[in-house]
């Protein structure tokens, strides 16, 4: 009796060590597939990539890509609407398990979260006010810039204004919107933002108008999970190519950007 | 939760955090020299009992007090910049901040001006004082006496209020923070270092202060 009371604590015990090196193995894809539901951050600030439709509902791009990725995974999608400060820190903190929000894969960040190959690409353009005067990117020395803050645009610009010596004329705001705001009151000649965000905008406000291209280079944006998942970050970067392959991608930013999806290839790099 | 920290990217920015440490002193300081100029104004306007001007201090008494600081700040921002008046977000945080400090130092100072005996008047007027003279010479530097400590509890609030900064775009403290954290996405880190730095600002703030007293009260 007492044999067997001991054999079947031992298995017992060795099935909850079992269990214990199983969790231990699960990781992030596991752990969503569990679950049952995948949570995405997605900026609800930036349309048409990300905002709320005239339901209020979430709606773009982004939120679309999300959907794709829990259809893909027979599970359930849970839509967190995001500051653009709030991307990385949601990873960080586990209340998201991916972030669609068009952020740029700086070697900085990389060293606080993980992110996939580049799932679409953008360029920085401003827009500026119908007498602002700013033609072209050097118009733009000597004026009221601004940006969201924490974004690469503000980064990227805040290097020329060192070097232009007009750091004092440049304003971070906390959303696209404040920067769109701002605009349109005339508290800043020209607000950067990305060049999908510009129709919108403009449509938007009168008095505001497309401004030129920003010189620095293409924005290379990715998806962004947490820095050691490795078998989640393989995972997505497969969704992504798979959203290439069935031609989702392109029917996604046809119906929300419209015309031809850039390509998703950095010329003169294999990934 | 797995989380390695990463101090270094926080320690290379030390010195523009300390640098924007500074900005924060000096907004803080001169939003309470407005604040007490005005505040000191209000709360004589408010006890002059002439309902055609008292209703004014205490219009501002009651919008300073009663509603967010956030909410000054963005008026001085984005309701200012509806009827086309740009300020600067330095000059949006001075003119928040000096119009909430305004608010609670008048009332501080009415407490004041109540401690004061009206004995005090009528002495001072007896030996041949105006009234100007009596309030300048007798009442009021009494007044500062009592409401020294209360000022100093305004000027540490007004410290941390103007953290408040980095939401209309100012570079302060909290917001030069926010503005090297965003490079790396290290927020927890950035901002218990700045977290730190306001702790010291702080207690240097009250440390002084009662140097000061301990030099002005002596008697």
């Amino acid at each position: 009796m007492k044999i067997g009371t001991a054999l079947l604590a031992s298995a017992v015990i060795g099935l909850f060590a079992l269990g214990e090196v199983e969790s231990a193995k699960a990781d992030k894809l596991d752990d969503v597939i569990n679950a049952g539901k995948v949570r995405c951050g997605v900026v609800l600030d930036f349309p048409p990539i990300g905002f709320r439709d005239a339901n209020n509902e979430p709606a773009g791009f982004d939120v679309e890509y999300c959907k794709d990725l829990a259809a893909a995974m027979e599970v359930d999608y849970e839509i967190l609407p995001l500051t653009w400060a709030e991307r990385l820190p949601v990873i960080v903190t586990n209340r998201a398990d991916v972030v669609f929000g068009a952020t740029s894969d700086t070697l900085e960040r990389a060293k606080t979260v993980g992110f996939t190959i580049p799932y679409a690409i953008y360029y920085a353009q401003a827009v500026v006010t119908r007498d602002s005067g700013i033609a072209t990117f050097e118009d733009m020395k000597g004026k009221r810039v601004g940006a969201a803050v924490g974004t690469v645009p503000e980064i990227e610009f805040l290097k020329y204004a060192k070097e232009w010596g007009t750091e004092d004329l440049y304003q971070g705001f906390q959303s696209e919107n404040e920067v769109f705001l701002a605009v349109a009151q005339g508290k800043i000649d020209a607000g950067i933002t990305t060049n999908t965000a510009v129709k919108p905008i403009t449509d938007q406000y009168e008095n505001v108008i497309a401004g030129p291209r920003m010189p620095w280079t293409t924005d290379y944006t990715s998806v962004v999970g947490p820095r050691k998942d490795f078998g989640w970050l393989n995972y997505l970067n497969l969704f992504i190519t798979h959203q290439v392959r069935s031609g989702r991608y392109q029917e996604l930013w046809g119906q929300f950007v419209g015309g031809e999806a850039p390509d998703l290839r950095i010329p003169g790099v294999m990934y | 939760m797995e989380y390695t920290f990463h101090w270094r990217p926080v320690f290379n920015r030390l010195p523009d955090l300390l640098e924007a440490g500074l900005i924060t002193l000096e907004v803080s300081a001169l939003s309470m020299v407005i604040g007490i100029a005005l505040g000191l104004g209000l709360a004589l306007i408010r006890m002059s009992g002439n309902p055609a001007i008292a209703w004014f201090a205490i219009g501002w008494i009651e919008i300073a007090r009663n509603t967010p600081a956030l909410l000054q700040l963005f008026f001085f921002s984005f309701g200012l910049g509806a009827y086309g008046i740009h300020l600067t977000p330095y000059m949006v945080v001075l003119c928040g901040m000096a119009f909430n400090n305004a608010g609670y130092l008048a009332e501080s100072f009415r407490g004041g001006f109540a401690a004061i005996p009206d004995t005090q008047m009528k002495a001072a007027r007896s030996l041949g004082m105006t009234a100007t003279q009596a309030y300048i010479r007798i009442i009021i530097p009494q007044v500062l006496r009592i409401v020294y400590y209360p000022m100093t509890n305004q000027m540490v609030w007004a410290v941390l209020i103007s953290s408040l900064g980095m939401l209309v775009g100012f570079h302060e403290l909290a917001g030069e923070t926010q503005r090297q954290a965003f490079r790396s996405f290290r927020l927890f880190e950035f901002f218990l270092v700045t977290a730190v730095i306001y702790y010291v600002i702080v207690k240097i703030i009250i440390l002084s202060s009662r140097l000061i007293a301990w030099r002005l009260f002596r008697y």
